[in-house]
């Protein structure tokens, strides 16, 4: 398959029915479909995809939604343990300025984009990770974030495991070095 | 679509390097369900069954038509006393629906309730992916694959107790508010019942006759208002409302601002309810300017205008009379701001459209058309409708009376809506108005009616509440009505616990279905004071002493004022310095456990190596040979 027709691949429901884009991987011998993982904001972003599927609109069947009370829970190391689990893609589907934690969403931010810094300096693309706010109702905003998320990974190819292994090997390191500087 | 699973053994979902919680002997007992078709006309659950079987730790897995239902809670408890299994999924609907009933099941079982998960196998995947049934199934397989391996880490959890305040808040003095306060007072139960306006009773304020019994509607008001304000269990306080609330069901922190202060001045009080009784109500659709000319001709009336036109009309006279006018015949317009259709309507202000029924304008329209008849018989009425809906008891009468009494119905398609235009013709015989029709009751023919007077039968808005949307976070439906946890099961609460539904903030019902949802509303709120204390999910971190090091990284994210602390403990024979959780304080955000490099602390529940083996639940290898 051509690379620009890849890019317009999983989970764009109005052009690419779900079954179709399934059946396009199988004919052509194309093996890759990305695997998203959806971290959701329990208060906000679950109930927002879970709108989705009671409106009867599709995405695609590569993503996998798990329910968390915020985001800030995850250290960085976290995001890196999943790519070197062979997750392409994380969406952090959170709150925004509805996080009923004080303060919550603001620290996420701040991690997420530490997060990018890392990655950049470490050579894995930042284009697997979206931070974005959806609300209980924000049934096309999910639908997008979960489209365009996919045409970014389908761009990329699969993740380098190995290399996220070795940014999160790096990335508990700085952790334990920072609290010992902070006990210090 | 091959087997994600067959014949290899998934990768050890669950067995994360590090993870202390993994019981080398759970014995996981899996629950597949076909919610009556909503997921197994989609998802394959037979094989998800036959992948979970194979899975590392599963005891058991099945399959039933309704989890939901007694027999299949059955085979949970069954499954643990005869197959021992000690930990439970159920891959079912979403959690918010039916987590807590399972986990009741698993309770009953004799098991600890939190070793207990939930797979969303409906509105995440089955609803999600109905023209994918390949994938579905795939999909769902990882799902249960992830919750098998959080459930193996999962640890029993004891609930939190916290002291339940027996107050309950009434926002909104309608008939509603006032029959809930009421039904909680006579249960002995205190209530603070809030107002806006100045005076109790809400829309049915100035009503006249109500169907179907055609009492006065202030009759009904004055009925329930002498139970509110004469209750000493009951404080009543108007021209007052809601500003925010905060906390949890039992502990809710109400802030209200009204003219309470000395001498009527404006003033802020609080207080601790337990639970929150929402009775908003609705009003009147109004009409956009020049909509059917409402605004710009004097003889376009919404129908809450008419009813006090109708009730001032002076009467001995055959015909009716408004504002001296004889109105020699009339036109009553159903469906004014409901049932609108993108492309033939104008959104409102806020772009948005009125879709919904609003389920009272017929029979009311009905009930009017029959009194103008009966009282002004040489008044002439037209009904012009898409459809008649005079659903409830005894209101389908009012359509044979109507028809019986004289009145002229038109039926016309939503897509072609009657136009109101200035009247023609001269001299006595001219009218200020007319209205053309297509009236499909006679083959489409467009007719075109002169009458004196236009009565738009306007439908309900919900009430903004943006103060109690935005603080509560009560779900909303897109058509702005407040939203139930579920139509049928659960149809006055609200997905935040200790928060019910009152009435038309709901949905568009008329007085007996507003009355009856506020007395079940009250019911609930009763049965949730009957316990001392509430009990809430132990979803809060927790210090495992056998890793804190005491770097104190951790306190420095804590947003919440004595959640978390540094405090001595002895740990062997000598004094350290140690994290440690007010569990009552804490909510559970987790913002400190993303510092930790020990893992220390961590969020019960919700823990990281939980996480971890939920993500090699979904990635196991095996899956991407299938393809």
């Amino acid at each position: 398959m051509k690379k620009q027709e890849r890019s317009q691949a999983p989970g764009v429901a109005s052009q690419w029915p779900a079954a179709t884009l399934t059946m396009r991987c199988l004919m052509e011998n194309d093996p890759y479909i990305p695997k998203i993982l959806v971290l959701a904001t329990e208060h906000c972003a679950y109930p927002g995809a879970d709108a989705v599927g009671k409106a009867h609109l599709e995405y695609g069947a590569n993503t996998y939604i798990l329910r968390v009370p915020s985001p800030a829970l995850f250290p960085e190391d976290f995001y890196l343990h999943a790519w070197s689990r062979g997750v392409d893609g994380i969406l952090i589907a959170a709150c925004g300025s509805d996080c009923p934690y004080r303060g919550a969403y603001e620290r996420l931010a701040r991690r997420i984009d530490d997060l990018m810094v890392r990655m950049k300096e470490g050579g894995l693309e930042t284009e697997r990770i979206r931070l974005t706010a959806i609300c209980t109702v924000c049934i096309k905003a999910f639908l997008k974030e979960v489209s365009q998320l996919n045409e970014a990974l389908a761009a990329l190819g699969p993740v380098r495991r190995a290399l996220a292994a070795q940014l999160e090997a790096e990335s508990r390191a700085r952790l334990r070095s920072a609290a010992l500087a902070g006990a210090a | 679509m091959s087997d994600p699973f067959q014949g290899k053994k998934p990768e050890q979902p669950g067995l994360t390097p590090g993870c202390q919680r993994c019981e080398e002997q759970a014995k996981v007992g899996v629950y597949i369900c076909r919610c009556g078709g909503n997921i197994s006309d989609v998802v394959d659950v037979e094989r998800v069954a036959e992948a979970a079987r194979q899975m590392p730790g599963v005891a058991t897995a099945k399959v039933h038509t309704f989890m939901c239902s007694d027999p299949g809670q059955q085979l949970i408890t069954e499954d643990i006393l005869a197959v021992g299994v000690n930990r439970v999924v159920v891959a079912s609907c979403t959690p918010f629906l039916h987590e807590s009933t399972f986990r009741g099941a698993v309770a009953r079982g004799g098991m600890n309730s939190y070793l207990y998960e939930h797979a969303n196998l409906r509105e995440q995947c089955s609803w999600a992916h109905r023209h994918d049934p390949a994938g579905a199934t795939e999909k769902a397989i990882r799902l249960v694959s992830a919750a098998v391996g959080k459930a193996r880490c999962d640890a029993a959890l004891d609930q939190i107790r916290l002291p339940n305040h027996r107050i309950a808040l009434v926002a909104g003095g309608g008939i509603a508010g006032m029959k809930a306060a009421g039904d909680l007072a006579a249960c002995g139960l205190r209530v603070v019942l809030v107002e806006s306006t100045g005076a109790l009773g809400g829309q049915l304020l100035g009503r006249g006759a109500v169907y179907p019994t055609e009492t006065d509607a202030e009759h009904i008001v004055a009925g329930l208002r002498k139970e509110a304000e004469g209750n000493p269990h009951i404080e009543v306080l108007l021209n007052s409302r809601v500003r925010s609330v905060s906390g949890f069901v039992g502990n809710f922190q109400v802030t209200i601002e009204g003219r309470f202060g000395p001498g009527g001045q404006s003033a802020t009080t609080s207080l601790t309810a337990g639970a929150l009784i929402i009775a908003t109500g609705f009003h009147p659709y109004v009409p956009a300017e020049g909509e059917f000319l409402y605004a710009t001709h004097p003889g376009v009336v919404t129908m809450p205008d008419f009813l006090q036109m109708l009730q001032s009309a002076p009467g001995g006279t055959r015909m009716l009379e408004v504002q001296g006018r004889p109105i020699r015949s009339m036109a009553f317009l159903h469906c004014v701001g409901s049932r609108q259709i993108d492309g033939v309507h104008t959104p409102g202000p806020d772009g948005r459209l009125n879709t919904y029924c609003s389920r009272v304008c017929c029979t009311t329209a009905l009930q009017q058309e029959i009194a103008v008849r009966r009282r002004f018989p040489e008044t002439a009425v037209f009904d012009l409708y898409q459809d008649i809906r005079t659903y409830a008891r005894g209101t389908e009468d009012y359509y044979r009376t109507a028809s019986e009494a004289g009145v002229v119905f038109f039926r016309y398609r939503g897509e072609e809506p009657p136009v109101v235009e200035a009247g023609e013709g001269k001299g006595t015989r001219r009218t200020p108005l007319a209205v053309r029709v297509k009236d499909t009751l006679t083959w489409g023919e467009e007719l075109r009616l002169p009458v004196d007077l236009v009565v738009l039968a306007t439908g309900m808005v919900p009430n903004a509440i943006p103060e109690l949307v935005d603080s509560i976070k009560l779900p909303t439906g897109e058509d702005r009505f407040l939203q139930e946890v579920h139509p049928k099961l659960r149809p006055v609460e609200v997905s935040v616990n200790g928060v019910l539904l009152a009435g038309t903030a709901q949905a568009p019902m008329d007085i007996r279905e507003t009355l009856s949802a506020a007395g079940a509303a009250a019911v609930k709120a009763a049965a949730m004071f009957a316990h001392e204390d509430v009990e809430l999910n132990p979803y809060v971190a927790e210090v495992d002493l056998s890793l804190c090091e005491g770097s104190g990284q951790c306190v420095t994210q804590c947003e919440y004022d004595g959640a978390l602390q540094m405090v001595d403990v002895i740990v062997g024979d000598r004094s350290v310095r140690r994290a440690q959780v007010n569990p009552g304080l804490c909510v559970g955000c987790g913002a400190c456990v993303a510092v930790c490099p020990q893992r220390a602390i961590q969020v019960n529940g919700w823990r990281l190596d939980q996480y971890e083996a939920m993500i090699d639940g979904i990635v196991a290898e095996v899956a991407v040979g299938a393809h």
